[in-house]
């Protein structure tokens, strides 16, 4: 009889870094190569075999990967028959997360024991303006939005100037997020961003969107992650600590970048409605979080969703980043890796990077970022200017 | 109503394609008038026009004129863009919630502060036009 439940077993994941491109002795980091060492050791981190695998479900690679179709490539790569599906997933900044739930999915539909939730991103070979050519595409209407000069991440900076002057925050306030994300990073050792860093460090850079500079938008790079999902039972044989998926939720608004229905643009209903959804199916609220993890490309995001999860008052997320609440330590840690800022942002791949962040907490591996008695975390991701999210909460089985 | 027409050398960045629907709103725009479509059904203005409602799904529409004004709901200045706005930079862009209860997006050309009055206003480039914000004084 089979307990029905989900769980996340073992896990590897790439430092986040720039690999993309010719090295010195013109070679280069090839996509399947690395991919390869990392199912190996996710495998190897479950205490599973090759022969236990019958799903893998990839992220779709940048177009910038040369190797197409990237998923059966990769089937042959690793000469892994499979009679649970074998695909690659696409949805944006939620891609990873589309991809981890697709895995669940799959073992919970009984096509397999044991599927790979799985991804590499390798972009930073392009440059910025150029990459920018592609991703303006998705995060507007090429038609309505796009002819005017939007950036993916000028409608969170315009997040950021609707919150300062509702709620009589500033650029500082916001800025708290970065120097805290910061913190955490320096005891993440795959972290891309690992340097200790300011309040005025963070003030002093040039601007990007305004009023967010450099340091309060995340910058590029490429990674890769691998997470081994597993039917529950499975889990259990093993005898190793693993996480279960306790609560899922979803919600798309039915708007892209803005509502044409004017609305409050930065209650982020998307995270409400996913979030109360993930918590009701966990029997959980907000307060009885160890820790959460959140898609937050900029410094206002995290703001804005750690108000719309119920984890911070509305109009105190920044100054809680501030007073040390959002911190290792304190009353809800968030982005304990670093989050996208300090960890990394491989777009899609990163949400793989936030459920191994939350798998190390929960089966007590994080060290010095370790959270004290983390059992329960929350991971949050999201689309466009979170049109949609999609939330899980994980918890510890020892 | 119509709206100011501001000659604009050069071509667009990236021209807006246009389908045999949108036309009508694109020559509209040529000539500084804005307009959308409304459900005959339900009665709800769209934008961008629609062939089909959005909220009930009505394929039964009519064009209305807009009156193209409205106030700037947020906006930003964008310094680092995408290759082909390279030349443009820096510019402001913004959301705009027009006096018809719609919420569009487009490039705003002065300092108007938040919850202000703007008015929408043609920019007709050589190869086509766009349109953009800008507040409207008193």
């Amino acid at each position: 009889m089979t307990s029905n439940k989900v769980s996340i077993l073992g896990g590897a994941a790439l430092p986040v870094g720039k690999l993309q491109g010719l090295s010195d002795a013109g070679t280069q980091h090839l996509e399947h190569e690395v991919l390869a060492k990392l199912i190996v050791e996710a495998l190897a981190d479950a205490g599973l075999e090759k022969e236990d695998v019958g799903s893998m479900i990839l992220t779709l690679p940048r177009p910038y990967t040369q190797q197409k179709y990237f998923a059966t490539f990769m089937a042959n790569y690793m000469r892994l028959p499979c009679d649970g599906l074998v695909m690659e997933v696409m949805g944006n900044g939620m891609t990873p997360a589309l991809t981890f739930q697709t895995a669940v999915d799959q073992v919970r539909l009984g096509r397999t024991k044991v599927a790979l939730a799985l991804g590499i991103n390798f972009e930073t070979g392009t440059p910025a303006p150029e990459h920018m050519m592609s991703s303006m595409r998705a995060t507007g209407d090429v038609d309505f939005h796009v002819p005017f000069g939007f950036t993916p991440i000028s409608w969170y900076a315009m997040d950021a100037v609707r919150y300062i002057h509702e709620h009589n925050s500033s650029r500082e306030d916001l800025a708290m997020v970065a120097v805290k994300n910061r913190a955490h990073a320096m005891h993440n050792p795959i972290a891309q961003f690992r340097k200790p860093m300011t309040l005025d460090d963070v003030l002093a850079q040039r601007p990007i969107v305004e009023p967010l500079g450099l340091f309060e938008v995340p910058g590029r790079g490429d990674g890769a992650v691998c997470l081994v999902i597993a039917d529950e039972d499975v889990a259990k044989e093993t005898g190793k600590p693993y996480v279960n998926v306790r609560g899922e939720g979803f919600y798309h608004e039915g708007a892209h970048q803005i509502s044409e229905v004017p609305n409050d643009m930065i209650a982020f209903e998307a995270a409400q409605q996913a979030g109360a959804k993930a918590m009701a199916g966990a029997g959980i609220g907000p307060d009885d979080l160890d820790l959460a993890e959140v898609y937050a490309p900029c410094t206002i995001v995290e703001v804005l969703v750690a108000e719309a999860l119920g984890l911070c008052p509305v109009g105190q997320g920044a100054r809680q980043a501030a007073s040390g609440d959002t911190s290792i330590g304190g009353r809800i840690p968030i982005c304990t890796s670093g989050g996208l800022l300090s960890r990394g942002h491989p777009a899609y791949v990163t949400a793989l990077y936030s459920y191994f962040e939350v798998l190390e907490q929960l089966r007590g591996r994080g060290a010095e970022r370790q959270v004290t008695d983390a059992e329960l975390g929350l991971v949050c991701t999201e689309l466009g200017n979170y049109n949609a999210a999609m939330v899980h909460i994980l918890e510890a089985v020892a | 109503m119509t709206q100011p027409i501001i000659t604009t050398e050069g071509k667009r960045a990236y021209p807006p394609r246009m389908s045999d629907f949108t036309k009508p709103f694109w020559d509209g725009v040529a000539t500084g008038s804005f307009r959308t479509t409304r459900c005959d059904a339900c009665q709800r203005p769209s934008f961008p026009p629609k062939p089909i409602c959005p909220h009930c799904w009505s394929d039964q529409v009519t064009w209305i004129d807009l009156s193209g004004r409205g106030r700037l709901y947020s906006a930003t200045v964008v310094h680092a863009g995408p290759a082909v706005f390279a030349q443009d930079l820096p510019y402001r862009v913004g959301i705009v919630d027009l006096d018809e209860g719609l919420r569009i997006a487009t490039r705003v050309l002065d300092e108007t502060r938040f919850d202000q009055a703007v008015e929408l206003v043609v920019l007709a480039y050589d190869d086509g036009p766009l349109y953009a914000a800008r507040g409207i004084s008193g």
